[in-house]
């Protein structure tokens, strides 16, 4: 498989919110082909069906070990917001004029 | 109609548990911005979501009251998508196993509606937009929903909203939700596609989101269903796309199309394991449901003989019906107690919200002692209405108001005997009447109200007296 | 290096010395010495002072456990309520989480002493630390090579003797590949045997906190006072966990040897392991050589699956709950855009694209579903092969540390030195690194134990043999 588009590689971007200028992008882009070809190892190795992914190692929790329906104490306002400067409790993105 | 529509609901109720999906915060409706909050709900860089298990339960108790079939190995899946109410942008949801599948809500015309998937998931915080200023709030954030994906059985908005109230009833008898739709704990996307009639294929369907009231979600579907028949009468085709109804206008306008429409990118959450739900549980969690709506509806008519409507109108509220029966189980006649409900009961709790309540502050018992004096023919249906809705005003019990200057003249023998001497103590009155003046007696029941202090019951009294009258 | 924890513990015990004086000790020594190796990034001297204190209050009370009084660090992505915790990233830059890590919590409980945040690979991806927002930190063997990453600040605290021990995360072997090139333990246990609450998430389904020590004892005593079920981590095995003993006795051990760990060695290293296993042989061991062929899909299968799990982890990073945000932009999407432009590191930035690719509509199915085929395929076959045998000795990396600055280069040789690690990430299995002698240039070579799920106590008890042995001895020269 090759690289991907222009126009994909815009779309990646906006999915994971990030944005790139010119030069970044033509070096992330290429960089971007180098790894797609070394994933494309997996691509390759598994012929056909994925459907039935079967979880051979992994646990399972039963439905009695569940969380308890029981309220804990919140974290104060204060303290919920204190990486920030909220406005009346609220987190906030104030309106900026570029 | 050219047009069948065919017209599909997915229903998000809010889970009436104690704490949030993933934490153990309260989701208390309300309360100050961000104060229902912990690390947990807010997202912050390394928390981890623990399954709340009355969540879980609740679900698999919503799929089984509407015939469901259990996953009971089951996992759930990250939806991701960056908005600011999303505080870890991506929602856990399920995608391929949801709790349940498989079940059907029946119409009163006897259709069935098909439910595809009943899945858990956590809910959004709320955003406030205001002068280009964003505000956000997370004590909303984390609280379960379950998400009741219909089949596209529906073909007209008043089978949808009828399907939407059962739905709301069913859950709201299950105890899973209160199901109120003006605080956002229920609310419905709506699928509607338009296709030739008796063509059996399903159109390009458009999608209406976050419907808050079912009028407005009858009328959405109203209009969007002119809407699509217009652009096909033209020629045109319907562009798959997600709308958005204006309450004030009564329009639909375009939110998004395919060509934006998001990539969620699933994949299973690997925070939580796989969930398994063995079959005791689900066994235990079926021989709990109490029973449904229609079932205590169809007993109401079948079995107590009560009429059609009234039972209907009863067996909305849960709360009351087990009321109701808790009153019969004290010895209260189904007949005057029904009469009672429906007549004096709801004019006080004259509110929907009071009703559903159903939070009275006068026991069944002591209403059956009410009751059992009517059925007893010791008071008359007046006196019982105004003593009721006295009860109902003071919390007082039945004495306090049936005393003795209300009770009827006792035994019939008494009535009998007052009778006999109003007969004696109006011989003129007696001779009129018998000579055919009917309007004679009048004088007697004077005689007789007077005696009884007003309280004779006078459909007895006439009885009695035809009868010494005639002799 | 061996073990210190027992020997400090003993001293204050017996009050030689108070934890308030030792805390001093090891204060000073970061004072001298941190500027050089770069290994702290968040110093916290007040904060471990007042831990100290309370910890000679329960010496003095009787309360005492092993841990009680010793100065230790945590790595930058594991939180400390009103403490810096970045992860080594200018998104989080000023970032002080409002709640401890389990972690953390249980350390503090026994009287723990924190001197502070160690440096790391920007959000643990990377393998020399080099993408830390701070800078690299250096080997203290030789300061002109890299400490190892992600917890590349971690081992180098431990080996310069600036923290008795540290607490690291391993995803695809940052607590074991620092450890072998800095000359330390460097233990990561079962996925799911110590709670991840409270560690900001890389790949959560391969993340697992471990632990950097001088020796074997040590790493056994710090697991056992953090292992274990948490209420707010339904990953973590609600299992009865017994106490680890390591036992040095190797007798009847029957040891796997995986050709799949040995292409494409360096000669020295591959040398130094082969040595060790003939040590283990000669005292009882049996060897047996056993097969893993689809070890020859690790790295994509590693790279896909962690890269989509934090592309997915990472979304959170939108400027307005925590966190730098950006100054100028307009409306709330602008200003996430941004922010993540502008706070996230080239190589973060890097694997959320590869994750958002893998995962994206139209190659889901390419990548991120077959991957997850793959994986299921390779734990298959670990669990067939820990039916043969114990464990398996293989070396922790191909090479020894190298140069600072060259893993910058070449992105894909740079994952590949990560091909002997991943596999007890991908599995799930414990797994330890000790060191095994030096290269040429005097860098320490590092022996990786691996084990079948949950059976740490056969890592650790074959690790401390390796060190009672010799096998670790880098300075005697024994071997």
């Amino acid at each position: 498989m090759m690289g991907i588009s222009e126009k994909e590689f815009a779309m990646l971007a906006r999915l994971a919110r990030l944005e790139f200028d010119g030069e970044r992008k033509q070096e992330f882009m290429s960089e971007f082909e180098e790894i797609i070809n070394f994933a494309n190892a997996v691509n390759n190795a598994v012929a056909g069906d994925t459907e039935s992914i079967k979880d051979t190692g992994g646990d399972n929790v039963m439905f009695e070990e569940l969380r308890e329906d029981t309220v804990k104490e919140s974290l104060p306002n204060e303290k919920i917001t204190s990486g920030v400067t909220p406005v009346n409790g609220y987190f906030t993105v104030k309106r900026v004029v570029k | 109609m050219k047009y069948e529509m065919n017209c599909g609901l997915e229903t998000h109720v809010e889970l009436a548990t104690e704490t949030k999906i993933f934490c153990s915060c309260t989701t208390r409706f309300g309360g100050a911005p961000n104060t229902h909050c912990c690390p947990i709900c807010t997202g912050q860089p390394g928390v981890l979501p623990f399954l709340n298990k009355k969540a879980t339960e609740f679900a698999v108790r919503a799929g089984l009251a509407v015939g469901c079939k259990v996953n009971t190995v089951t996992h759930m899946d990250r939806k991701n998508y960056c908005y600011p109410d999303l505080p870890k942008a991506y929602q856990i949801s399920q995608l391929d196993k949801p709790l349940s599948y498989g079940g059907f809500i029946e119409l009163d015309s006897g259709k069935k509606i098909g439910i595809t998937r009943i899945h858990i998931e956590e809910d959004a915080g709320k955003l406030v937009h205001e002068r280009g200023n964003t505000f956000v709030d997370y004590n909303r954030g984390g609280v379960p929903l379950i998400e009741i994906v219909s089949e596209p059985d529906i073909s007209s908005a008043a089978e949808a909203r009828e399907y939407a109230e059962k739905l709301q009833l069913i859950m709201r008898y299950i105890g899973v939700s209160d199901c109120k739709m003006q605080e956002g704990s229920m609310r419905c996307d709506v699928n509607v596609s338009l296709c030739p009639a008796g063509s059996g294929k399903l159109g390009v369907r458009t999608e209406i989101k976050n419907m808050n009231s079912l009028s407005f979600m009858e009328k959405a579907i109203e209009y969007e269903c002119e809407r699509q028949a217009e652009i096909l009468d033209e020629g045109g085709v319907i562009e798959q796309a997600t709308l958005r109804f204006d309450e004030h206008t009564g329009e639909t306008y375009v939110m998004r199309t395919k060509e934006d429409a998001q990539d969620y990118r699933y994949f299973p959450e690997p925070d939580i394991l796989t969930v398994i739900i063995p079959e005791e549980t689900v066994e235990r969690i079926k021989s709990e449901l109490p029973e449904l709506p229609f079932d205590k509806m169809r007993r109401y008519t079948d079995e107590l003989g009560i009429n059609a409507k009234n039972a209907r109108l009863m067996c909305r509220y849960k709360n009351l019906c087990l009321w109701f029966e808790s009153a019969l189980s004290y010895g209260a006649s189904v007949k005057h107690s029904v009469n009672l409900i429906t007549g004096v009961i709801f004019s006080f709790l004259s509110t929907e919200e009071n009703k559903e309540k159903f939070d009275l502050n006068l026991t069944a018992a002591e209403f059956a002692k009410l009751v059992k004096y009517l059925d007893e023919g010791k008071i008359t249906v007046s006196v019982a209405q105004s003593a009721l809705l006295q009860m109902l005003q003071s919390g007082k019990c039945v004495n306090e108001f049936i005393t003795e200057d209300v009770l009827l003249g006792t035994s019939d023998g008494e009535l009998e005997k007052i009778c006999q001497d109003a007969i004696a103590a109006n011989p003129q009155a007696v001779a009129d009447y018998v000579g055919g003046k009917e309007k004679a007696i009048f004088a007697l029941y004077g005689f007789i109200k007077r005696a009884t202090q007003g309280k004779a019951d006078m459909n007895k009294v006439n009885n009695i007296l035809s009868e010494l009258l005639n002799k | 290096m061996k073990s210190v924890i027992g020997e400090l513990s003993a001293l204050l015990k017996s009050r030689k010395i108070s934890s308030v004086e030792l805390t001093k000790k090891y204060i000073s020594e970061i004072e001298k010495k941190n500027g050089n190796l770069n290994a702290y990034v968040h110093l916290t001297f007040d904060e471990a002072l007042k831990n100290a204190e309370n910890a000679d209050k329960l010496i003095k009370e009787g309360k005492g456990t092993p841990l009680t009084g010793i100065p230790m660090t945590l790595k930058d992505n594991i939180c400390t309520d009103g403490i810096l915790t970045t992860c080594c990233s200018k998104i989080l830059e000023g970032h002080r989480p409002c709640y401890d890590a389990t972690v953390w919590k249980r350390l503090k409980q026994c009287g723990a002493v924190l001197l502070g945040k160690t440096n790391m690979d920007e959000f643990a991806m990377g393998s020399a630390s080099e993408t830390s927002c701070y800078g690299a930190p250096k080997n203290p063997v030789d300061v002109m090579r890299v400490a190892g990453g992600s917890s590349g600040g971690g081992a180098a605290a431990v080996k310069a003797g600036l923290a008795a021990y540290a607490l690291g995360s391993d995803t695809g072997g940052s607590v074991r590949q620092p450890a072998a090139f800095c000359g330390t333990v460097g233990f990561k246990p079962t996925y799911g045997a110590i709670s991840r609450y409270g560690l900001i998430a890389y790949a959560s389904s391969f993340d697992q906190i471990g632990i950097l020590s001088a020796g074997v004892e040590d790493a056994a005593e710090i697991y056992n006072a953090v292992c274990g079920a948490d209420e707010y981590d339904m990953t973590c095995c609600p299992r009865n966990m017994p106490e680890i003993k390591p036992e040095v006795d190797v007798k009847g051990l029957k040891i796997g040897i995986a050709e799949e760990f040995y292409k494409g060695l360096d000669s020295e290293i591959r040398a130094a392991v082969d040595r060790a296993v003939a040590v283990y042989e000669k005292a009882g061991a049996e060897i047996m050589l056993v097969k893993l062929p689809s070890l020859e899909y690790v790295l994509p299968v590693y790279y896909i699956l962690a890269c989509a799990e934090a592309s997915s982890n990472l979304g959170r990073y939108d400027g307005i709950r925590y966190g730098s945000r950006a100054e100028n932009y307009s409306g709330v999407d602008e200003m996430i855009t941004i922010t993540r432009s502008q706070g996230f590191g080239k190589e973060v930035q890097k694997r959320i694209m590869l994750g958002t690719y893998v995962l994206s509509g139209g190659y889901s199915d390419a990548y991120y579903k077959k991957a997850r085929v793959l994986r299921e395929h390779i734990k298959a076959e670990f669990n067939s092969v820990f039916g043969l045998c114990d464990v398996l000795l293989a070396p922790t990396v191909p090479q020894t540390a190298f140069p600072l600055g060259y893993s910058g280069g070449n992105p894909i040789e740079t994952y590949l030195s990560d091909i002997c690690t991943v596999p007890a990430n991908i599995a799930g299995l414990p797994a330890v690194s000790v060191p095994c002698g030096v290269d040429g240039k005097g860098l320490p070579i590092g022996l990786q134990i691996i084990g079948d799920r949950f059976n740490e106590s056969a890592v650790l008890s074959a690790a401390l043999f390796a060190e009672k042995s010799g096998i670790c001895d880098i300075d005697g020269g024994v071997l």
